[in-house]
């Protein structure tokens, strides 16, 4: 049986996310464990008159790519996926592993020169999107796999999958969407004007630089389920110590209780309960990947556990999230690394922040609402 | 639980069938219940130094297409189709359908319209194929939709498959290349006669294929595979033929099916069963009336009708044409968005005659008349 939600779901993907429109070219990739999605998605295409097709991936034939392949194999990127990078109107990007932990024993080395040399693709997308000459949305069909991560049955997983992207049941998702986005973007225009943030909490006092930085909305657009402001912080500008309580989680492996001391914008003091080899191996990567590219405020009071996958994670209403590395242009952050690690830091239970001085938000919400909210669940 | 006739056939399809070699792109176009397959063949285009790239296709998007589509939906050809057909080495397609009747429901005028509209780049597929710019290869993976139709258990069907392609032996394809020297001295044979009768059961056809080539196809397009084929001239088709086996195409099954040609064109089509949709399919286009293919089937390790024209048509002891598009490669010159293959069973009752001599009674070649 179809679940309705998975049809709410692609509706609000390709009607609200991607705005598709009469005759543009739509592509719709995910693995074929996503395959209902794949289909509704498709549907709802077709029925906003698009031209639109979906790009199939097969569980294990990346790993069997970069297990066997030889160097030149490895990188190669076909003239074919290029062109149709190119071409492409809007994208759907549907993540839906078999297995989340398969690329666990593949050497490391080939495995970042596979997703290196592939993140050509990725780079013309961007820069498309930049243009505004396409659109592109990143959302999640749950299996089994994901549902592991998160310790939940499928069917609870589920129920937390599309609650957190407002298509459980009721109103319009679209219309509440179009509502989160208001508030997000009212948001971002205060916070805007704030030259400086102070995260306190246990363990933590941290004071960002944030003057001059633009504060974004990431309202359902680009990732559904969706909902924080961000920008890119001053990078000379982050000073005091930060404890994350949440494992912070790059490439699938775990770092657990990280604390962190900033001096000038950079890293001085790194520890963790847990996988602190690896967290100091990633701090050295390059000169960028000790200074801060993101703070964000989590603001999706629909995602309300941790779970162990980003596009969720980032979002849980009431914490807020700083990254390690590459800053956002479009904030007008500077900061250059290959690394962009979100470690998400949960301030719900006792947690402050001030701006210039002034109390904004305690307890994992803000004190006011948002200028000109209407939405009685504003917090 | 891991089939090694699986491996085999993977590798077979890109050591034997298409050669692939250092450096080509080679494009994996698989149904997604191929999946077992699609990964052998995939590690055996690494090992040959291939670019693999695979493109599968979910069956229940045309399904939405065909039901739910506009004319222009349905027209549009996705520009990436020309990018493969242009820039491909070789192609590998995988079917696998999970329900082989999915399309029974949909108007037979969109799923001409569909086929009309792929019908360039299927085109200029045949074409840069006939050029010998591109290999291909077609197989089919068993399944339980298959098995259904062929009216066996799954176990029974993968038997009869993989019997058919020689997997079940110890070198397959060295048994391949024994079995290519058989069909090409028959192709040999027939490329320098001209007019050929067929007589059978409700059946009297001439055609003639003067100038035409004969092709022998031996593993190397369709896979399991064992015709000799050509394209007759396009005017020349004249008489009866009553198609014994139930014709399947595009998931619609037609039965009975009686042609009366003359000047090579279809003037009376009956059919017991599915009568309008052979007409409708026979008045898609001009050249859907006339003969693209004539062709001997000649595997003997395809003795049964399993109701799958890769199948049907190699059955030793037939002969089938095919309405609709001939193959460039054989001197072929008929256009159109079809291609019908439609066959007739000679094993009991039947002669064949080239140039008024008969060359073969029953379903065999006459061993005096060809070496």
């Amino acid at each position: 049986m179809t679940d309705p939600r998975v049809e709410r779901l692609a509706e609000l993907l390709v009607g609200y996310s991607l705005g598709v429109q009469a005759g543009q070219l739509v592509r719709i990739d995910g693995s074929s464990e996503a395959a209902p999605l794949i289909v509704a998605a498709h549907r709802a295409a077709l029925r906003r008159g698009a031209h639109a097709y979906a790009q199939v991936s097969l569980d294990g034939i990346a790993e069997l790519h970069v297990d066997r392949a030889t160097e030149e194999q490895l990188t190669h990127v076909s003239q074919v996926e290029r062109s149709e990078m190119e071409r492409l109107d809007g994208l759907l990007t549907i993540w839906s592993e078999s297995n989340t932990r398969s690329f666990t024993r593949a050497e490391p080395d080939r495995q970042g020169r596979y997703i290196a040399a592939r993140r050509e693709l990725s780079s013309i997308r961007g820069e498309r999107m930049a243009r505004g000459e396409m659109t592109w949305c990143g959302t999640l069909y749950p299996t089994e796999a994901h549902a592991q991560d998160a310790e939940m049955s499928l069917r609870e997983y589920e129920d937390f999958v599309y609650r957190a992207c407002h298509v459980a049941e009721g109103d319009d998702p679209a219309v509440h969407w179009k509502s989160v986005a208001a508030d997000l973007d009212a948001r971002a225009r205060e916070l805007s004007s704030v030259r400086e943030l102070r995260i306190v909490g246990p363990d933590t006092d941290l004071r960002l630089l944030v003057e001059g930085r633009t504060w974004l909305a990431a309202k359902g657009e680009r990732n559904m389920p969706d909902g924080e402001v961000f920008t890119s912080p001053v990078e000379k500008g982050t000073e005091g110590t930060i404890r994350y309580a949440l494992p912070a989680i790059f490439n699938g492996r775990e770092v657990e209780d990280v604390r962190l001391r900033f001096e000038g914008g950079r890293v001085t003091a790194a520890e963790a309960s847990h996988g602190g080899e690896y967290l100091s191996a990633l701090l050295d990567m390059d000169g960028g990947s000790r200074i801060l590219g993101e703070v964000a405020f989590g603001l999706n009071y629909e995602i309300d556990r941790f779970t162990r996958n980003i596009l969720f994670d980032e979002k849980i209403g009431g914490t807020m999230h700083l990254a390690l590395g590459s800053a956002f242009k479009s904030a007008g952050g500077e900061n250059v690394s290959g690394l962009h690690w979100d470690m998400i830091c949960d301030l719900r239970a006792d947690g402050e922040v001030y701006a210039d001085g002034e109390l904004v938000w305690r307890a994992g919400a803000f004190t006011t609402p948002a200028p000109g909210s209407t939405r009685s669940d504003a917090r | 639980m891991r089939d090694s006739r699986i491996e085999r056939l993977g590798e077979v399809l890109v050591d034997y069938s298409t050669r692939v070699a250092e450096g080509e792109l080679v494009v994996i176009d698989a149904h997604g219940a191929a999946a077992p397959l699609v990964r052998e063949v995939y590690k055996n285009v690494l090992r040959a130094g291939g670019l693999p790239l695979v493109r599968l296709r979910l069956e229940e998007l045309n399904d939405t297409l065909l039901s739910e589509g506009s004319d222009e939906q349905i027209d549009w050809v996705n520009p990436s189709s020309w990018d493969i057909v242009e820039g491909a080495d070789v192609l590998i397609g995988l079917e696998a359908y999970t329900n082989t009747k999915r399309l029974s429901n949909v108007e037979p005028a969109r799923q001409a319209r569909l086929g009309r509209a792929h019908k360039a780049v299927s085109d200029r597929f045949l074409e840069r194929a006939a050029a010998g710019e591109l290999r291909w290869v077609g197989t089919v993976l068993p399944t339980n939709a298959a098995a259904q139709d062929a009216r066996r258990s799954l176990s029974e069907y993968e038997d009869f498959v993989y019997g058919a392609g020689f997997l079940d032996r110890d070198d397959p394809v060295a048994e391949w290349r024994a079995f290519g020297e058989e069909l090409r001295r028959v192709s040999g044979f027939l490329s320098e006669r001209g007019q050929l009768r067929v007589v059978g059961d409700d059946t009297d056809l001439k055609l003639d294929c003067t100038g035409r080539t004969w092709i022998a196809a031996a593993g190397d397009v369709n896979f399991p595979d064992g015709e000799v084929f050509t394209g007759p001239i396009e005017t020349s088709v004249e008489g009866t033929i009553r198609f014994t086996y139930p014709a399947s195409f595009h998931g619609r099954e037609v039965q009975d099916v009686r042609l009366r040609f003359e000047g090579g064109e279809v003037v009376e089509a009956t059919a017991r069963r599915g009568e309008s949709f052979l007409r409708e399919m026979i008045a898609m286009d001009d050249g859907a009336r006339r003969v693209g293919e004539f062709a001997f089937g000649m595997n003997e390790a395809v003795a049964e009708f399993t109701g799958h024209p890769l199948f049907d048509e190699k059955i030793g002891g037939t002969v089938h044409l095919a309405l609709g598009k001939s193959y460039p490669e054989t001197g072929g010159r008929n256009e159109s968005g079809l291609h019908w293959d439609l066959v007739c069973d000679l094993r009991a009752r039947s002669e064949v005659y080239a140039d008024g001599e008969l060359v073969y009674r029953d379903g065999k070649f006459l061993g005096g008349v060809i070496g």
